[in-house]
């Protein structure tokens, strides 16, 4: 696999050396290398005859789904970079992304016929909307234009995914097949990942940890299991999932592991086939991975962190016995990475995390603007802003401290958004915190789902968030909430939170 | 003949998933309510109240599975089963 240049290069690879082993699985359907590779192939050949060559965009707009894999492999492997379209998403947000990166063709599936068609009719430039059989879905009346055909290189796009965009317009991250090689590369080796495992597929692909699961699986000819969108809603049945599929590696948001927890009915549940449970993209809660530990017997666990501009560039991986309820660190640089802690403009035990790794996306597409302010040059080497608070404790290990813009000055005092998060989520009737500050004079304002069968109030609450937090910092009110309204990519929404506030 | 109290159960179902789930979007009675754009989890957590409080029934954890929630069909015949 040393020789391979693009992403779409693996199943052609596998396809040669393992061609009955299933690459990717759903439902009760295997998809081998051997037909992924000749499904992407057709899929190609028809973007191909539709005009599309390297370079260029096309999006994928389908629900999780073998499709899901065929969709993503055959626009690689036309050259074009995959733009995945949330299919939750609504029909602005669609339209937005097909704008902004120039869409021409979507790869879908009929019943999403509302949204590709609200596209097409939006969005000018739109020519065709193609099955990943390569059936026409739907045409515009335009001839198809004559591409000229030029070398694919290593540093042509590959997947272009664009962010929930907590403030403003959406960015859309641009990863090369040479950025993506190299996660997948140091992702295979940190996790020993081989052709036996069986990964979970929890995230959607607008979701950056997805290419773990598309990527990394492929790249070591193991057996990738998409989780349906019905799964992923109902914790009981996923959990029935990873046992009937001995899930070996699992990869998902830590919200997922809290479902799995609270609502999964793990007493139940042989999970004994997992031996790594990988989380990321948000911070885990300490007592609810112990409590998730007592579950998996023989797992691992390990806190994958980095932005999807950069890929993961650090982990921590921790033992079900090093479990002891305190702060889960992100741990040391990955391989591949080069991590630089500054404050202002001098190098610092405690930060903004910039980070340099040849897994670092080229830039937002067609973004200048952003991107002028997204990357900063230490002597001649290019890094990516962060925007996390990070320190750096004796032993070198890093510890998060949240987002730079969640730290926030209330009547003169420095208060930590993330700090009062936990000390919340501390208490033993609270599942999820999230905390928002809002309003003129500012005031803080906690959010909580409780535990499933207990009902703690608003004044326990503040009691006892009092005792371990500064005055300043103690919210001002506490609203217990049924459940979160969460973003695209499973993370509270804490926007909506903010301007309900 | 099929039982008046059986036609009122589905259509309260579909009436609350359509009215207060959906935003109106009209659905079949065996059309997958849970693949995307329809029922978000946030949405589950809101039916399994309603059903509960409008049947009078405890619905534990580990029922609330594919089996039972894909489709108002399949959330009818498991709320017939609970009342049995």
């Amino acid at each position: 696999m040393d020789g391979v240049q693009f992403i779409d290069d693996i199943p052609a690879f596998q396809a040669g050396d393992i061609p009955d082993a299933v690459a990717f699985r759903f439902g009760d359907a295997d998809l081998t290398y051997t037909a992924l590779h000749s499904a992407a192939d057709r899929l190609a050949t028809t973007l191909r005859d539709a005009g599309v060559q390297p370079g260029d965009r096309v999006g994928v707009y389908v629900d999780k789904s073998l499709d899901s894999a065929i969709a993503i492999y055959g626009v690689m492997r036309a050259g074009a970079a995959y733009v995945p379209m949330d299919p939750g998403a609504p029909l602005a947000r669609l339209t937005h992304i097909a704008e902004a990166c120039g869409l021409r063709i979507i790869v879908s599936k009929e019943r999403k016929a509302a949204g590709y068609e609200g596209v097409a009719k939006a969005v000018r430039m739109m020519d065709r909307v193609f099955t990943a059989d390569g059936a026409v879905l739907w045409s515009s009346d335009r001839s198809t234009p004559v591409a000229t055909p030029r070398a694919r290189r290593p540093d042509d796009p590959a997947y272009v995914i664009f962010t929930s965009g907590s403030t403003g317009t959406p960015k859309g991250i641009t990863h090369t097949h040479a950025s993506a090689l190299a996660y997948v590369r140091m992702s295979a080796d940190l996790y020993g990942v081989t052709a036996e495992d069986r990964l979970s597929n929890h995230s959607a692909l607008h979701f950056d940890m997805s290419t773990f699961d598309m990527f990394t699986g492929p790249y070591v000819g193991a057996t990738t299991i998409i989780i349906s969108e019905m799964h992923m809603k109902l914790p009981a049945s996923l959990s029935a999932l990873i046992e009937a599929e001995a899930m070996t590696i699992w990869y998902s948001v830590p919200h997922a592991l809290i479902q799995l927890l609270e609502r999964g009915g793990l007493d139940k549940r042989d999970l004994s086939a997992l031996r790594w449970v990988i989380f990321g993209g948000e911070p885990m809660l300490p007592d609810a991975l112990r409590a998730f530990a007592g579950h998996t017997p023989g797992a691992w666990f390990s806190n994958s962190y980095g932005p999807a501009e950069v890929n993961q560039c650090s982990f921590k991986h921790l033992s079900a016995n090093a479990l002891d309820g305190s702060p889960i660190s992100i741990g040391r640089p990955c391989a591949h990475a080069d991590l630089l802690i500054v404050d202002g403009d001098e190098t610092a035990a405690e930060g903004e995390l910039l980070v340099a790794t040849p897994a670092m996306m080229t830039g937002y597409w067609n973004d200048p603007a952003r991107n002028a302010a997204a990357f900063h040059t230490v002597k001649g080497k290019r890094y990516y802003r962060t925007g996390d608070l990070v320190r750096r404790d004796p032993d070198g290990e890093l510890h998060f401290l949240g987002r730079m813009d969640r730290q926030v000055k209330l009547r003169g005092f420095r208060v930590e958004l993330d700090e009062i998060e936990l000390a919340i989520s501390r208490h033993a009737d609270v599942s999820e915190a999230a905390a928002v500050i809002s309003g003129v004079p500012a005031r803080i304002s906690v959010y909580i789902t409780a535990r499933p069968d207990t009902a703690p109030t608003a004044d326990d609450l503040r009691a006892f968030a009092a005792q371990s937090l500064p005055p300043q910092a103690v919210p001002s009110t506490i609203t217990i909430l049924p459940a979160f309204k969460r973003t695209a990519t499973g993370k509270i929404d804490r926007k909506h939170l903010s301007e309900a506030s | 003949m099929t039982d008046p109290t059986t036609i009122d159960r589905k259509s309260r179902i579909r009436d609350f998933i359509v009215a207060k789930l959906l935003n109106g979007r009209a659905v079949g009675d065996d059309e997958n309510l849970l693949l995307s754009g329809l029922i978000d989890s946030l949405g589950v957590f809101e039916l399994i109240a309603f059903l509960e409080k409008s049947f009078g029934l405890t619905i534990p954890l580990d029922e609330v599975v594919l089996e039972n929630f894909t489709s108002i069909d399949t959330i009818d015949a498991y709320v017939a089963t609970k009342q049995a």
